[in-house]
């Protein structure tokens, strides 16, 4: 006879000694069969389930930001015909990079490749709003921009589901749904940075040039590179040269090419070179934490980066880095008020680097890096 | 008129795979209770057992619950933007709603107190974190 302590556990709890203890039995058998065998394939499914509904948000998303921007086209441009045919055109835009092969002048042929993508794009944006001023120009292109990065990170995304779920290869869904996340981040960050360029409002990158306007405000200026403009101003008893993009339209300029500028004037006579720009914060740092450090803090495809080291190199000119901590969502979205304050500890940290490195008569460099929109000088 | 403000926003689909598996989940563990009360009714208590369904009843209902259509956020929120106004002569300073053409250092008039130039000294959203209470929070 079998113990009660020896019955086993399953008997417990699905009685054998009637019908429905029995059926439960077999479903049971039944799952763990199915599992067994199916398991991978089933796992395979809710991932692709998860995926599709992300890209259904981010299909969503892209059609918005289409519809953003034909309507702020529209209304700002005042196109005598219906500008969205051309913006479907132009959200098929692809750039094509210089070859790597032979590396040597690749960054003066990446150069070329930006600027004419960003004639391009005004040409564009021109005729397509005819009654835009420039600072609407820059703006509606930054708006086109932002829209055009929400369709490309779409049909990546889409290529990569569809390649997924046509061979059944668990490692490409797999690798998607993982960085999926923060895709869809960057995407809720440009969803954003449409909302902040059609309303021309000052973003969180824009944090260096609100600091370099916030020591040019009142001062001469004049331009010294492309869409960049300089002032000279007294600082601590040494001559500062401050740059930044020109704004309030959307602009990032050329301030390599404006430091280049200045340092070649001056014949090398430059003591210090301070680049401020925003820096994306870690995960558990506080946005709007200011950090000190050497080097070009300039973002972007490098080719500004490229210019300063080479001439700051040259002429062997130190170049400090103060950066403002900023989580990618706050980037490119309208300005928090802990980035604006930040802007002012900046500017006391420039003080106390040129105080400690520099000498009373020295002249220094002061280049404000990032998008301008919304800041004027 | 820009389409900001009219959020498209189609409920979430649910998935019927998950949603077979969560409703087959909650009818073996209402099967699994009922045995258990007619094992009782007969005179034998399976605390395990009771314990167990229960326990998938709960977890069953909370999946259902958790799979109701909720709204698909989009993001393009609509943020409350602040302008600061200031004088550049006396300590005057205003605050108000963004309005579009403002800009930072934009000269926006006159002083009402000392006829000074009035601009714009900052541009700014506020966002308020939400803290959530956790037993698992960390002091990291």
């Amino acid at each position: 006879m079998v113990s009660e302590a020896s019955r086993p556990i399953a008997q417990g709890l699905l009685p054998e000694d009637n019908v429905i203890g029995w059926i439960l039995q077999l479903i049971w058998i039944a799952f763990f069969f199915i599992f067994m065998f199916y398991g991978q394939r089933i796992q395979m499914r809710i991932m692709l389930k998860e995926i599709e509904g992300s890209l259904l948000r981010l299909k969503l998303m892209r059609d918005k930001g289409r519809e953003i921007a034909i309507s702020t086209i529209k209304e700002i441009g005042k196109p005598k015909e219906d500008p969205a045919p051309r913006i479907d055109r132009f959200l098929e835009h692809v750039d094509i990079g210089p070859v790597s092969l032979d590396p040597v002048g690749i960054i003066r042929r990446l150069e070329h490749i930006i600027d004419v993508r960003e004639l391009r794009f005004k040409d564009e944006v021109r005729i397509m709003a005819p009654e835009a001023d420039e600072t609407q120009m820059n703006n509606l292109t930054n708006v086109l921009e932002a829209a055009l990065a929400l369709n490309q990170i779409y049909k990546s995304i889409r290529h990569y589901y569809l390649m997924g779920k046509k061979t059944l290869s668990i490692y490409i869904i797999m690798q998607l749904q993982m960085i999926l996340p923060l895709v869809m981040k960057e995407c809720e960050a440009f969803a954003n940075a449409l909302r902040a360029f059609t309303l021309g409002q000052p973003i969180g990158d824009g944090v260096g040039a609100l600091v370099a306007a916030k020591l040019m405000h009142g001062r001469k200026k004049r331009r010294i590179a492309k869409d960049i403009v300089m002032s000279e101003v007294p600082i601590e008893g040494r001559t500062a040269y401050v740059i930044k993009a020109e704004g309030p339209g959307g602009n990032v300029g050329k301030p390599g090419e404006a430091v280049r500028r200045i340092l070649e004037e001056k014949n090398g006579k430059i003591s210090l070179v301070i680049l401020i720009d925003a820096a994306q914060k870690l995960e558990g740092e506080r946005v709007g934490e200011v950090a000190e450090g050497i080097g070009v803090a300039i973002g972007g495809p490098g080719v500004e980066k490229y210019k300063v080291e080479e001439i700051a190199a040259k002429y062997k000119v130190p170049v400090s880095a103060i950066l403002v901590k900023e989580d990618i969502g706050d980037v490119v979205s309208t300005m928090r008020k802990e980035i604006f304050d930040a802007a002012e500890v900046a500017v006391e940290r420039i003080k106390g680097i040129i105080r400690e490195k520099t000498r009373e008569g020295d002249a220094v460099i002061i280049a404000g890096i990032g998008n301008t929109m919304g800041i004027g000088q | 008129m820009i389409i900001l403000s009219v959020e498209v926003v189609p409920p979430k689909r649910i998935p019927i795979l998950l949603m077979i598996l969560v409703f087959i989940m909650l009818v073996l563990s209402v099967a699994a209770v009922y045995q258990a009360i007619e094992a009782y009714r007969n005179g034998s208590l399976d605390l395990a057992s009771i314990i167990l369904s229960i326990s998938a009843i709960v977890l069953s209902s909370y999946m259902i619950i958790q799979m109701r259509s909720k709204p698909i956020k989009l993001g393009f929120e609509m943020y409350d933007v602040s302008t600061t106004i200031q004088c550049d002569r006396c300590n005057y300073e205003t605050t108000r709603k963004f309005e579009r053409g403002d800009y930072i250092f934009k000269e926006v008039g006159s002083c009402p107190k000392c006829k000074g130039n009035l601009f714009i000294s900052s541009i700014y959203r506020e966002v308020k974190e939400k803290k959530r209470k956790s037993f698992f929070a960390s002091s990291i």
